[in-house]
């Protein structure tokens, strides 16, 4: 360190401006747009062709959008839900468990009938509510009864919901009439209506009012101003005699209906039934879209649309270009990379220092003479 | 001794090595301050780098280095991103963890399901006089050797050299270190290199020795139970070849069960990993009442100009 004539010092800023904010928000989305374009080029894709797939296809026609809208729901839905146990510093990562215990809830109310047929949806809504919420609020109360690190069991719990659900499709709930590993689809009253000549569903509505209510919930409820309390020193609040625990198990119960509720809208709105597919890939999309919202329920609504419209062009260049399929999660990754790595000039100023050259022993010299 | 528990008792040790690597790892991290929640993700591009090796015709030893070089390459990323920059450790982890994951399968698309020649035992010979069981525990390859050893050099390196305790002073108490005159972030910055090296070998060790072939996603939570393994082993990497051999006979006695052609549930067997390292840390929970071995600055990102 000492051999170099520069030093580059950090230091923390006390108030932002908010133009900074901005610029390098929207400095650090370019510059990860510009990193998966090099990618993308890397792997053969023609760069003429990305401006097309990316504006073009994704939101200029009907079948575009109706994709990216349909996949928005349920990213709406998971990403709120790690957005919500953000705003208290509690790490969701299990959104994809909670998605299969939401699935699983609701698939379980249409296989054994229960209930008559115009209660048949609420109690599905219900059930998926219950599973997600029963499956986040597992890891609330390891963690504060037993410290267990919520990273790591809700990461775990994923695939302990995952090999449940795979367990249920080979073996009891494999749909009779023929061996795939997919439940008998659910009757027309147990599925969310589509828009008429639309894939979308009105699974559309769930996502909105979730929105709705979160955004109310953080920004004008109570509820919202404890858990803001929390956020920023659990010790604090608890001396103050904000019931940190509860405020805690509470958040993740909601975190994880929210999250139970996306399974329920992508079992019951697009494949009406239970498939082997339901709940894949959501873990990091939804991490990265909480974050790149801000944690803030609006944010979180916009960013998600905008990654949905990732997806349904990464869909299009798959099918073009054989890309992989890990791909479209290659280029969430180095946008929230190069997001996080921007806001390194949010929080501190950098300077860079000349080092001074050492003082070789003349002052003590001079002292003592 | 023989059938099932032997063949059980033989398969542990390269069940238990990839945990073993990665648990040593994470706690030459970790004892620096740093939170590597990245593992799963470091360990999958070590495991694809070595078998896209293999596969391009290089020996397996040069496949070993690729791997820890791919390996070495994202854990710098990390590094840059919790170290210098001073990004929140949990989140930088995580997007390692996800780049990791998502550019191994990119990568390794057009060589996934392709079978490659293993890594074989050194020493056939050596042990034949023993029964079979035996045999297949002693009888191994260099790298799962290797993992065993690797434990006490870092435990002796840690605990016992200068430079052990410098390592640790920084994870324990990073302003008291930079007061001390220790150089905080090259000192982590090194831990984090030297940890990601190590993950890149469990994952090499993955492919090389144990599946010998790369499927996308085949870590499949093996880094994250590595994370759980070094609290249940209280960051001490003696006590962590007990935890991996717990859980390389937890998840060596899966293929046996599925092969022995009882009638089990298949998904419901395989729960048995996840379902444990929950247990594990749970258990760890309650024992950590009285006294906790955490790094006191663990996940703490440490700058000179920032009050504390």
């Amino acid at each position: 360190m000492s051999a170099l004539p520069y030093r580059l010092v950090l230091s923390p800023r006390l108030a932002v401006p908010r133009w900074l904010t901005a610029t390098t928000l929207i400095g650090g989305i370019l510059f990860g747009v510009l990193c998966c374009a090099i990618l993308l080029i890397a792997f053969g894709v023609p760069a003429s062709d990305l401006g097309n797939e990316f504006v073009l296809y994704v939101f200029g026609n009907k079948a575009g959008l109706d994709q990216t809208f349909t996949r928005a729901i349920s990213l709406v839905l998971v990403s709120m839900s790690v957005a919500l146990c953000l705003r208290i510093r509690f790490w969701n990562i299990g959104v994809e468990g909670q998605l299969w215990m939401g699935a699983m809830g609701a698939t379980a109310i249409s296989f054994y009938h229960i209930g008559p047929w115009f209660l048949r949806m609420p109690l599905m809504i219900l059930a998926a509510i219950i599973g997600g919420g029963l499956w986040c609020g597992i890891a609330a109360i390891a963690k504060l009864k037993l410290r267990a690190d919520e990273v790591i069991t809700t990461l775990l719990l994923n695939y302990v919901a995952y090999l449940l659900a795979q367990d249920l499709l080979y073996g009891a709930w494999r749909n009779p009439s023929d061996s795939f590993p997919v439940t008998p689809t659910f009757k027309p009253y147990e599925q969310l209506p589509n828009f008429p000549g639309w894939h979308l569903h009105y699974g559309v509505f769930i996502a909105l009012i979730v929105t709705v209510f979160c955004w109310w919930l953080c920004r004008y409820s109570r509820f919202g101003l404890l858990s803001k309390a929390v956020a920023e020193n659990r010790t604090a609040s608890s001396a103050l005699g904000i019931p940190v625990a509860r405020i805690t198990l509470m958040t993740a119960c909601l975190a994880g209906a929210v999250s139970g509720l996306a399974g329920f809208s992508i079992t019951a709105g697009e494949e009406h039934r239970l498939t082997q597919f339901v709940g894949n890939d959501y873990i990091f999309p939804s991490i990265a879209i909480a974050y790149l919202g801000r944690a803030n329920p609006l944010g979180v609504f916009v960013a998600a649309v905008a990654v949905a419209g990732l997806y349904t062009a990464g869909d299009s260049l798959k099918a073009f270009y054989q890309l992989p399929n890990t791909m479209v999660v290659t280029m969430e990754a180095f946008l929230l990379l190069t997001v996080a790595a921007f806001d390194v000039f949010v929080r501190y100023r950098i300077t860079l220092h000349k080092v001074q050259p050492k003082a070789v022993a003349a002052p003590s010299g001079e002292r003592a003479a | 001794m023989s059938g099932f528990l032997g063949d059980w008792i033989g398969a542990i040790p390269v069940f238990a090595a990839p945990y073993l690597l990665a648990t040593t790892g994470l706690i030459i991290n970790e004892r620096a301050g740093v939170l590597n929640l990245g593992a799963e993700g470091i360990m999958s591009m070590g495991a694809v780098a070595s078998v896209v090796a293999t596969l391009s015709g290089l020996g397996l030893p040069m496949a070993i280095l690729i791997g820890c070089l791919a390996a070495l390459g994202m854990t710098i990323l990390f590094a840059l991103l919790t170290v210098v920059l001073r990004l929140e450790q949990v989140l930088s982890g995580l997007v390692i963890f996800a780049f990791g994951v998502g550019l191994s399968g990119v990568i390794g698309d057009s060589y996934a399901n392709q079978p490659i020649k293993a890594l074989g035992p050194v020493f056939p010979s050596l042990f034949a006089g023993l029964p079979r069981w035996a045999q297949h525990l002693l009888d191994q390859d260099p790298l799962t050797y290797f993992a065993f050893i690797l434990p006490f050099i870092v435990w002796w390196v840690l605990e016992k050299t200068d430079l052990g305790l410098r390592l640790r002073s920084v994870g324990e108490n990073a302003p008291a270190s930079d007061a001390a005159g220790i150089n905080v972030m090259a000192m982590r910055f090194g831990a984090v290199l030297v940890g990601g090296i190590v993950l890149g070998l469990a994952g090499t060790h993955l492919t090389l020795v144990g599946s010998q072939v790369w499927v996308t996603g085949m870590v499949s939570g093996r880094g994250w139970i590595a994370v759980a393994l070094v609290t249940f082993a209280r960051w001490n990497t003696i006590r962590a070849i007990g935890a991996a051999v717990l859980f390389g006979a937890v998840q060596a006695v899966i293929p046996l069960v599925l092969s022995s052609g009882a009638h089990v549930p298949i998904y419901l067997i395989q729960m048995l990993p996840y379902l444990a390292t929950i247990a594990v840390l749970a258990a760890s929970g309650l024992g950590r009442r009285r006294f906790s071995a955490q790094p006191e600055d663990l996940a703490r990102p440490f700058l000179r100009e920032e009050r504390r």
